[in-house]
């Protein structure tokens, strides 16, 4: 692997953002815990640090203790079926176990179910836990991506009450200054996020999956502050003068692969290792395009969050194929690898439908590999890589062929 | 559809429905050349569904033993969205004209696209509940959506639905409603007659049956038949869960020495807890029935008080004890195990929680911890 200097910052920037909270917090500053397709750029704008507990799980499966901590909550009661960040994260306040020093307390919980349901049930517990208020943006599905003018109103309607419940645990008023200016780092951010998966579409590939993976937690948790700006402006310039040298991230590109839902946390580095050898990349993913085009406009804000809301991030099987269909072209892909997730039901149930359609559509194989995304218990890694290995020399005889 | 009426057991025509539901449906359909829509449970107004003309009819997975649906949805899915799609697959639902799935969860939003992609040819309808509550803005919501799937069911039946043909479906289905109640009632009086695995009977049957009739039959009941009272005190029993899963658990309960004092599954109590009473507004008196049902796991409101509405709810009962029916991966009922759990202990109601799938534990390991359980309480029993 071909190593990408950029990336050396981020052990400094994550360190920053929890040691930092937890100093903020300690000095009486408001905490939210949130989750992705939440208005963060709102929290910050209104003086509330937030807080994502599916990146302390994420944390604590990339150390590889996600075994020990989700154990914890499973003796608590809860079920080894529910979601492994969600167990990672309980188990963790259980256990007293932390990469990250636990996370500072909540004042407030906000939360968007157009990611999935299970967030709002896990912060349903934390809400209790911690004796919190809890909001939900509650974003109905139209089941095929129908506008919905009703669920347009309902949508706006609670992203301006969560303005006022802001108000009213801070004291504070909304600034419309302060707004536009988290509102225009989130977009820089996001814009250069958005060009940093476009150079996966290059030959060879400067950056895998796996490096976007470990890329993306400014993105996620710091979109709207100067940090996450600064750090994919960084990380563009390498990637484009590396797409200028014809870098790859891997030395011998042979296979060009898509890799579907949330990754595989506690082996990436295996991953990657594996895939390398046989000079498979992963170029693109949609999970890491999930944060891309999050940006929203100053005019109207709540306006844009809730046509996004609605509209983008909530997923529909029509337009997942769609995308799919259509990476596949942008990024000359040879092969779609899905994870079949347990812990994500949200993303994983449709997946032999998608895998279908979209090799009809595009005759591009697919294979479908059922493991977690942070519970090493739930699936065999030498299972997954003999699984690979199979298909990678489908591909490479399909190609001789 | 008047089979049956003349039969000398008055628990006949209940028992045919759910011994080939399929069939009775498709003897109507074929008699009134109407339309059949399925629905999946839960909380799909069937008022609507019969205002437009069709017979409102319900999909329960659970039970169906999964092997066509494995290739369209993986394993790690509740036996109630796996039983349902089989049930497609295998082509047991042609009668359906229409299926309207309802978003109660990630998984019945994921059935609805995968049933779409499957059934392209069936009229598919998603019906978009609100998750929030307690919340004015998702009851004005509400009351759109069950506007829009007036509009959409009309368009299927070509029978415009009317607020006073809506009316009159509010009124039949509360007066069934309220015969299903008093059934429930006379559980509580006589459980050696009207056992739990009648009344379920009566229940089920309800949701699949042309009402008017079902209602019919209901008269034949043995209402003033005061019948023999139990000789062994029951222990009165609160049921929380989805649906009777495993099948045969009510027979189990029953023979057990339980009594169902009240329930919260989705084809049980809870489907006939709350009238939707009538006001100038139907579609409104839908929306205030909707919100007054005991909620779904998957819906939302303050996260403090759902363990403590839920002892209440279990203390207003009386119930001696609480059994838990989890069907297996559904993670809105699993979260808030724990918290649930919790709350029982610090009022000191003793309770179960078995874990239910037809791929789960068998009928008989379930007697074993029921007789268990009941052995554990029958110390406490008055």
């Amino acid at each position: 692997m071909q190593q990408i200097e950029s990336l050396k910052s981020l052990k400094q920037i994550n360190f920053d953002y929890y040691s930092g909270a937890h100093m903020a917090h300690q000095q009486g500053k408001f905490i939210a815990y949130v989750n992705a397709f939440t208005p963060v750029e709102l929290i910050y704008a209104m003086n509330m640090i937030p807080i994502y507990p599916e990146n302390h799980a994420v944390i604590i499966g990339a150390r590889r203790q996600s075994a020990e901590v989700a154990q914890a909550a499973e003796n608590i009661g809860y079920s080894m079926d529910l979601c492994s960040y969600a167990r990672c994260d309980l188990g963790s306040i259980k256990a007293g176990i932390s990469p990250t020093w636990g996370l500072p307390k909540p004042d407030l919980l906000v939360i968007s179910n157009c990611q999935c349901g299970t967030l709002t049930k896990w912060f349903e517990v934390l809400s209790r836990m911690y004796q919190a208020p809890m909001v939900l943006v509650d974003v109905p599905h139209s089941g095929r991506g129908e506008r919905d003018a009703a669920a347009e109103k309902y949508v706006r309607s609670q992203l301006e009450d969560l303005v006022a419940v802001i108000e009213r645990i801070t004291g504070r008023p909304l600034d419309p200054d302060a707004l536009r200016n988290t509102i225009r780092l989130s977009k820089q951010a996001s814009d250069l996020w958005t060009r940093v998966l476009e150079t996966g579409a290059a030959t060879p590939s400067p950056i895998t999956v796996f490096d976007q993976f470990i890329s993306m937690a400014p993105i996620v948790a710091q979109r709207g502050t100067q940090v996450a700006v600064d750090f994919y402006l960084q990380l563009v310039e390498e990637l484009d003068e590396r797409v200028r040298q014809e870098k790859g991230a891997i030395e011998n590109e042979r296979f060009r692969l898509f890799w579907d839902n949330l990754p595989i946390w506690p082996e990436l580095r295996r991953l990657s290792t594996f895939l390398e050898e046989r000079g498979a990349s992963l170029v693109t993913s949609l999970y890491t395009w999930a944060w891309a085009n999050l940006a929203v406009g100053e005019e109207d804000p709540l306006g844009d969050w809730t046509e996004q809301y609605l509209y983008t991030a909530n997923m529909h099987i029509r337009r997942r194929i769609e995308d799919y269909v259509n990476l596949a072209s942008m990024y000359r892909l040879d092969g779609f690898l899905y994870h079949s997730n347990r812990s994500c039901k949200f993303v994983s149930q449709d997946i032999p439908e998608v895998r279908r359609a979209v090799t009809e559509r595009t005759g591009i194989p697919g294979v479908i590999l059922e493991a977690d995304h942070n519970d090493p218990r739930l699936y065999s890694i030498e299972a997954l890589e003999n699984q690979l290995e199979e298909f990678l020399d489908l591909l490479a005889a399909r190609r001789a062929h | 559809m008047g089979k049956q009426t003349k039969t000398l057991d008055p628990w006949q025509p209940f028992r045919e429905v759910l011994a080939a539901p399929l069939q009775t449906a498709l003897q109507w359909k074929t008699k009134t050349g109407r339309k059949i829509v399925g629905y999946l449970l839960p909380d799909v107004p069937e008022e609507i569904i019969h205002a437009a003309g069709a017979l409102p009819f319900a999909i329960e997975g659970a039970g169906v033993q999964v092997s066509r649906a494995q290739a369209h949805i993986p394993g790690y899915t509740c036996s109630h969205a796996m039983g349902t799609l089989e049930l497609g697959l295998r082509g047991d639902l042609h009668v359906l004209d229409g299926m309207v799935i309802p978003y109660v969860c990630d998984t019945t939003r994921n059935l609805f696209h995968i049933w779409d992609s499957c059934f392209p040819n069936m009229f598919n309808e998603f019906l978009r509940l609100p998750k929030r509550l307690d919340y004015t803005a998702a009851r004005i919501y509400l009351s759109a959506e069950f506007t829009r799937l007036m509009e959409v069911l009309g368009r299927i039946t070509g029978c415009e639905v009317t607020p006073s043909s809506l009316a009159n479906s509010l009124d039949l289905y509360n007066k069934s409603r309220n015969r299903l109640r008093e059934a429930y009632d006379c559980h509580q009086r006589q459980p050696s007659v009207w056992t739990a695995e009648r009344v379920q009977m009566l229940i089920g049957s309800s949701l699949r049956a042309p009402r008017e009739d079902h209602l019919s039959w209901m008269e034949a009941l043995p209402w003033h038949d005061n019948g023999p009272e139990d000789s062994q005190p029951r222990v009165p029993l609160y049921v929380r869960g989805k649906i009777w899963d495993p099948p045969g658990i009510l027979g189990l309960l029953d023979n057990l020495g339980f009594q169902i004092v009240r329930d919260e599954i989705i084809t049980g109590f809870r489907s006939i807890a709350e009238d939707a009473v009538l006001t100038a507004d139907p579609v409104d008196a839908l929306v205030q029935r909707h919100l007054a049902t005991a909620p779904y796991p998957g819906y939302h409101f303050d996260p403090l008080e759902m363990p403590r509405a839920f002892v209440k709810r279990v203390r207003e009962s009386n119930a001696q004890a609480v059994l838990f029916l989890n069907p297996k991966f559904c993670e809105a009922a699993a979260f808030d195990m724990p918290d649930l759990q919790r709350a029982l202990e610090e009022v000191g109601v003793p309770f179960l929680s078995l874990e239910t799938s037809s791929r789960g534990a068998p009928l008989e390991q379930i007697r074993v911890r029921l007789e268990a359980f009941r052995e554990m309480i029958a110390g406490d029993l008055p």
